[in-house]
């Protein structure tokens, strides 16, 4: 079990790892970041000072040597944008994605989940069709037009609910509600396939025989059976959790990172794009790992296995 | 169908409704917030490392020029109007600006000449190693700044210089607090700069949002808001949702095609100011690539009298700016602007036609640089021009790219650029020699694109040097004609600001774009 665990740690720091370096070298031989950040008509002086007061003139093998040692040591630089730490930029907007992504897949899961079981008790029927019908909609709508058609319906029109930003709890409803019809409509089409595979299973039959009220089989007999696919699903779209929020945030000028990350990126803020390609891997790996520990939980097969 | 009434009768309205989550409301008597949606913000707001259209628009409600442009005195903004300076004299090579007495800094500190030496100072802008190194684009030619007296300043050129209180309209000329300045660095004090406008900066974020209170102690009395709130809103629909619904009071760069729905409601009022400013593209005149056609004058001129410049103009605007037929002769060039000036390169294709047929072009695909969505309506212009070209034989394929960074870098054969044409008021020092002479970024970057012509570059200098108005329209005509021999590029449009506001609101715009919420620039409602 121990070796398990040791070899899993082992490949997330090799993820890791890999990620960091090859998001170094990408961004630093795919151009040069000095014109984003300072400006077209920048005089060559100006270039030159700019890159000498970042290191940017230094051999790429230093740089990434320095930034290696520094992130190590938990320091990821200073934004070449706004010269703060990026520690502290990110510490200030990772709470808004996570509030954002919190609510909106504790949102999908309520609705996704039950919807998809009860798809999956009336299959074929009007209930299960119009279900399908629902998550085919969530799934294939992009976030985008969604985002923007409620914008348009609820602020402009009706006028009762903000357009963007924060402030008050009126302000999670559009963001939360566009991020979470995609999930919705995921998580309802995996937990109806999960629950089909087991809801004909011999066990089944044989708690219907034995007397067990409908409500119990569901929840206790079929659901765990059925948990797997629906807890990798929901552990990928965690994973997906920041990346995700890039266009939500965007649309409704939520302060969280996937905004940060676009504007980093088109500013070319190196070390900002660098922390949180690095936060985004991690989350990724992270929800991994968690999944991979709940599989245990789950089904003692796959525990005993793993030794 | 579900209406704005039934839904509040469905009791949602009437929950939502219950927190005010939309409409914000301002209580009689009291100076209320004004909320600004922008689409951007800017890295830096120190006042030379931050210089972009973005800044400008907030600048002057944080930091109060030396000498000012009055825009409601002059359409164009070629009356100068004493801000910090009070007077201003010439004798010679120098300048004599005497400052206002008693104007204080958002610090408490009280502004001095000192200030106002080391903001124009070598160590600041024009010196060996400055703070902000792009100072020294708008300081040729100076030689001495010195605090001659608590509030008396003097500034030395190399020659005489008629336009430099016009010079000091520009970024230049925002004046910052030596002291804190230097306790700061240029990059702190760009994150939380200090300076003696009528609002001052109490919170930054530069991708979020810029927020600044009313500064009772400024020298021109209290400003009319206690709060500017510049919030970045990145998409348009949620700026113009948040101005319809109340939650914003401005909003800013509206896209042009929907500036009719927008005027369309009763409670918006939309204004629009054309800019000092023109995009344009610059063709590549040098042999790099190396087989570059494009080094042929025959062949730009050619693609120059193929465009039908006025009939896109017309499609995209409408009315709302124009294509300026000769480059140079400006509107807001005052004297120097001539409207019946002829045009040398009309459209006309079976001319262009005829100039390709001089070349050795054979067809071979010229690639325009272009970024994308960085000028409004630049890409949809750029879609009718191949075709235009397509039709006299020339074959040019419009790649959009993500950034400029991408766009500079080569091989290319045209690029996007837009020129500004404002730092001297009324004059075409800017567009014509700054940005095109020996020193600008286009004649020296690695990514240039043309270099100037021995012919160019001796009527720049008479240019240049020349202070009589006679004598210097004259060196302006043969600089222009010498740029137009080469035509190393094309502009396309003079750019529009536009903007809407609450229709309670009274503001006047400014073609500098800056957006001033103080003074008789703004009339809230009582």
């Amino acid at each position: 079990m121990t070796r398990f665990w040791l070899f899993k740690l082992l490949r997330t720091l090799l993820t890791l790892w890999f990620v960091v370096t090859f998001t170094f070298i990408v961004l630093r031989t795919s151009g040069d970041p000095v014109v984003s950040l300072i400006g077209a008509d920048a005089l060559p002086e100006e270039i030159e000072q700019f890159r000498e007061q970042w290191g940017l003139d230094q051999p790429l093998i230093l740089q990434y040597l320095q930034y290696i040692v520094q992130m190590v040591s938990g320091n990821f630089g200073e934004s070449l944008r706004d010269h703060r730490p990026v520690i502290t930029i990110i510490a200030e907007r990772l709470p808004w994605t996570l509030m954002l992504g919190l609510v909106a897949y504790l949102g999908a899961a309520l609705v996704g989940i039950p919807a998809g079981i009860g798809a999956a008790l009336r299959r074929g029927g009007a209930f299960d069709r119009a279900i399908m019908a629902f998550a085919v909609f969530g799934f294939a709508l992009p976030n985008f037009f969604l985002g923007i058609l409620l914008i348009l319906l609820f602020s402009l029109w009706l006028q009762v609910l903000p357009s963007s930003g924060t402030g008050t709890i009126w302000h999670f409803v559009m963001p939360a509600l566009t991020l979470s019809t995609f999930t919705a409509g995921t998580l309802a089409r995996f937990t109806r396939s999960a629950m089909l595979e087991v809801l004909d299973k011999p066990y089944m039959r044989a708690a219907a025989a034995k007397g067990v009220p409908p409500v119990k089989r569901v929840l206790f007999h079929a659901l765990p059976n059925a948990a797997i696919p629906i807890v990798t699903v929901i552990g990928l779209n965690i994973g997906h959790l920041i990346a995700g929020a890039i266009v939500i945030e965007t649309v409704f000028a939520w302060p969280g990172i996937g905004r940060l990350l676009v504007t980093a990126v088109s500013s070319r803020d190196l070390a900002v794009v660098q922390a949180l390609v690095l936060v985004i891997a991690a989350t990724m790996v992270l929800s991994n790992l968690a999944v991979d520990l709940i599989y245990g939980l789950l089904d003692p097969r796959i525990r005993v296995g793993g030794r | 169908m579900l209406t704005r009434r039934l839904f509040n009768q469905m009791g949602l309205g009437g929950v939502a409704l219950l927190a005010s989550p939309v409409r914000k409301a301002w209580a009689a008597g009291e100076r209320p917030t004004i909320t600004i949606a922008v689409d951007n913000l800017w890295a830096n707001i120190a006042p030379i490392n931050g210089i972009s259209t973005t800044t400008r628009r907030f600048f002057p409600n944080f930091y109060d020029h030396i000498i000012d442009r009055d825009y409601i005195a002059d359409e164009q903004g070629l009356v100068l109007a004493p801000r910090l300076a009070t007077e201003w004299t010439q004798n010679g090579k120098v300048w004599t600006i005497q400052l206002r007495e008693g104007v204080k800094f958002h610090d408490g500190e009280t502004m001095t000449a000192e200030d106002v030496a080391f903001t124009l100072s070598a160590e600041r802008l024009w010196g060996e190693k400055p703070y902000e190194p792009r100072g020294k684009t708008f300081t040729a030619g100076f030689v001495r700044v010195e605090a001659t007296g608590p509030l008396t300043v003097e500034i030395e050129t190399e020659r005489e210089d008629p336009y430099i209180p016009g010079k000091l309209t520009g970024y230049i000329g925002f004046i910052v607090p030596k002291k804190y300045y230097l306790e700061q660095g240029v990059d702190g004090f760009g994150q939380m700069p200090v300076g003696t406008g009528p609002y001052k900066v109490t919170k930054f974020r530069s991708g979020e949002v810029l927020e600044m209170e009313a500064f009772d102690e400024h020298w021109n009395g209290a400003p009319p808001a206690a709060k500017l709130i510049w919030k970045i809103i990145p998409e348009y629909a949620g700026r113009m949702a948040g101005l319809v619904s109340g939650e914003f009071d401005f909003i800013a760069n509206i896209p042009t095609d929907q500036e009719a729905q927008l005027e369309s409601y009763s409670d918006v009022s939309v204004k629009r100011a054309l800019a000092g400013n023109y995009p344009a593209f610059a063709f590549n005149c040098r042999p790099d690539p190396e087989d570059n056609p494009l080094v042929d004058v025959n062949l730009r001129k050619a693609m120059v009298q193929a465009v039908d410049m006025d009939a896109i103009v017309t499609a995209l605007f409408g009315d709302k700016t124009f294509h300026p037929a000769v480059p140079f002769n400006f509107p807001e060039y005052g004297k120097f602007y001539d409207p019946d000036m002829p045009n040398p390169l009309p459209y006309d294709q079976e001319a262009a036609r005829a100039l390709v047929a001089m070349t050795d072009y054979k067809g071979q695909v010229l690639d325009w640089h272009i970024t994308r969505q960085f000028y409004p309506n630049y890409e949809a212009a750029a879609e009718i021009m191949v075709e235009m070209w397509r039709q006299v034989g020339i074959n040019v394929r419009a790649v959009i790219l993500d950034n400029f960074d991408l766009v500079y870098t080569r091989p290319y054969h045209m690029m996007n650029m837009s020129m500004s044409t404002d730092f001297i008021p009324g004059d075409p020092y800017q567009p014509l020699w700054l940005d095109w002479g020996p020193t600008s970024s286009r004649a020296t970057a690695t990514w240039k694109t043309w270099d100037p012509t021995p012919g160019y570059l001796e009527a720049g200098k008479v240019f240049a040097e020349a202070t009589d108005f006679e004598e210097r329209k004259a060196a302006y005509l043969k600089l222009s004609e010498e740029w137009q021999k080469v035509t190393p590029g094309f502009y396309l449009w003079k750019s529009i600001y536009n903007w809407a506001h609450r229709a309670d609101i009274t503001w006047a715009p400014r073609a500098d774009g800056e957006m001033r919420m103080f003074d008789n620039y703004i009339a809230l409602p009582a």
